[in-house]
């Protein structure tokens, strides 16, 4: 663990060079412009807000519910989420484009604005699981659940689900883009975050196992498996229906929306979202397949991976389809300018990271491994 | 009070002195237009809709649409962007923009939101704008603030001044006496993305 913590260490040492750099030359170091105004840096922000609070849901909620757990995971549960709404504060403030601006935020706060409120709750969220992790330390499983315990719990759990709520709004609440202005994107975020959440834990957790740094029946490996299998069928649901509605009108702006994803420049994403959400179901709902740690696993890459393509779509889609069609509207001012980058409206992607914003996205993760190795032999977690 | 912009497209040809006027007086540095002007139909600028000999060509222009139920100032999370309550005009403060980009996300307009990705560049290395105009800043947005500074003088936005067609009328709306009001009233206009209820103050006469 030392080793992994170290070479983490150093990705997050050259990251930070790399944001470094990009507060000094601007933006536009950046593949982001006027016309897709935001990239990489938010996707990872909803994705690691997802994988947050979905570890920190499936830690809880069998406390919340009196249910039989998964086993001894909610230290490392927890402890995952925690390191992931970090990470998630630290993506948005990469993307900022003045962050030595930052305090403005505290002073001249504006509460109309759904980030503020993201703000708000992602600070009450961070609290509250950093003292959950501290209680759940303090009282090892195996005394049985206090009454102060699951009260926190139940908190805990709420505002997991408010989080991610909160962060849909962010986007479903604007009317600008077809494809997020939709009141499916709250229950569908939360659904997401499930599907990476649990997937996220069951990764971290086998990789502990094989480490030979934590104690966890197969058996359990395969309750993970199998809820997790639940979650993607619920998101795959919730694509359908989100699919239907913007097709089924046959034309105007949400069916535009929805072409562009299905057989547009965006439908890479689409299809892979699809395909690996399928590989994952077959995966968790084959008992034969899913006896096999591995291939949980593989199951679980397969459903983080397919969030993070749903994600890319949120953002591809929300600035590649624009609202108004007069040639050359796209090009946008001061921004893919001469080199004439965009081939018209729709037919290219809106949007591609460059080098130095994945260097960052790295340094970032690697941050956050640093942590969590940090961290880890420190909770208490017996072997 | 609201001040608005009605634009003639029975008059426009589309010469692009607005977009100039707009660029000089507000010293907007290289690649950077707050106001820009479009083809209407075609498949590229400056070519004609419809079907040889049945051809028309006219134009439109794009700058910010000054909505009375703004979506930009709603999401600003430090209220960087914000309606002035005097006049009617969205403003844009850049010493308090933090640089989220959310009022771009948010603006259901194309490109009307100019973000300043680097430091502002200019071929001249000396200020052509008006003395009273904010410097842009690096890592904030910035657009068309309907030339506040010169409507404060009581003058009229650089655009509208300098149209060589008067195709550009800029007045208060919420006046009915006003001339803007009276051309609104005696024309047929239409609002950009009116489906949206932003409810822009820019009209487009037609
Ligand atoms: S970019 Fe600036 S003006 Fe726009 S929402 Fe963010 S802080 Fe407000």
């Amino acid at each position: 663990m030392r080793k992994v913590a170290s070479v983490a260490a150093v990705v997050a040492v050259i990251g930070l060079c790399a944001w470094i750099f990009q507060c000094m030359n601007g933006l536009q170091v950046t593949g982001m412009r006027d016309q897709s105004s935001w990239g990489l840096y938010i996707t990872n922000f909803m994705f690691f807000v997802g994988l947050s609070a979905g570890g920190l849901i499936i830690s809880s909620a069998p406390k919340v519910f009196k249910l039989k757990g998964f086993g001894n995971i909610s230290k490392v549960a927890v402890l995952t989420s925690i390191v992931c709404t970090i990470l998630a504060i630290c993506f948005v403030v990469v993307d900022l484009g003045s962050p030595w601006n930052i305090w403005h935020l505290f002073v001249y706060g504006h509460f109309t604005s759904p980030l503020m409120w993201d703000l708000c709750v992602l600070t009450l969220y961070l609290v509250l699981s950093i003292v959950y992790l501290v209680m759940l330390r303090r009282e090892d499983d195996a005394a049985g659940v206090s009454s102060k315990l699951r009260g926190m719990s139940i908190a805990a759990f709420l505002v997991a689900i408010l989080v991610h709520s909160v962060t849909a709004w962010i986007f479903s609440l604007n009317v600008s883009r077809a494809f997020w202005n939709t009141s499916l994107m709250a229950p569908w975020f939360v659904a997401s975050a499930l599907v990476s959440g649990t997937a996220l834990v069951l990764v971290v957790v086998v990789a502990l196992r094989r480490a030979g740094k934590l104690r966890l029946e197969d058996e359990n490996v395969q309750k993970m498996a199998f809820i997790l299998g639940v979650f993607v069928a619920v998101d795959l649901f919730f694509l359908f229906c989100d699919v239907l509605t913007g097709a089924y009108g046959g034309a105007g702006d949400a069916y535009d929306a929805i072409i562009m994803v299905l057989a547009g420049p965006v439908a890479p994403f689409f299809w892979a979202e699809v395909i690996l959400g399928v590989v994952c179901l077959v995966i968790a709902f084959k008992p034969r397949l899913r006896a096999s740690a591995n291939l949980c696993v593989v199951a679980s890459i397969c459903a983080i991976l397919g969030v993070f393509c749903k994600r890319a779509q949120i953002i591809e889609d929300g600035f590649g389809n624009v609202n108004l069609t007069y040639p050359g509207v796209e090009t946008g001012p001061a921004v893919h300018g001469a080199d004439g980058a965009w081939q018209g409206i729709g037919s290219a992607l809106a949007y591609w990271p460059t080098g130095l914003e994945c260097l960052v996205v790295l340094g970032i993760i690697a941050l956050g491994v640093a942590v969590f190795c940090f961290v880890y032999p420190k909770i208490g977690q017996d072997r | 009070m609201q001040y608005a912009l009605a634009i003639d497209t029975k008059r426009c040809i589309g010469c692009n002195t607005c977009a100039v006027a707009c660029k000089i007086e507000n010293n907007l540095p290289d690649t950077m237009w707050w106001n820009r002007v479009l083809t209407v139909g075609g498949d590229h600028t400056d070519t004609p809709q419809g079907s040889f000999p049945h051809l028309s060509m006219s134009y439109i222009t794009l700058s910010c649409q000054h909505c009375k139920n703004p979506a930009c100032t709603k999401v600003c999370p430090v209220g960087a962007t914000y309606k002035d309550s005097e006049t009617g005009i969205v403003m844009q403060d850049y010493k308090k923009c933090i640089g989220c980009r959310y009022c771009m996300a948010a603006c259901p307009y194309n490109g009307v939101r100019n973000f300043n990705w680097r430091e502002p560049e200019y071929t001249f290395d000396f200020s052509q704008g008006s003395e009273d105009v904010p410097s842009l800043v690096k890592g904030t947005v910035s657009k068309c603030i309907l030339c506040n500074h010169r409507v404060k003088k009581g003058l009229e936005p650089a655009c509208v001044a300098a149209c060589p067609e008067r195709a550009r009328t800029f007045g208060d709306i919420d006046d009915p006496n006003s001339a803007i009001s009276k051309l609104l009233a005696s024309r047929s206009n239409y609002q950009l993305l009116d489906e949206k209820g932003t409810n822009p103050s820019v009209r487009f006469l037609s």
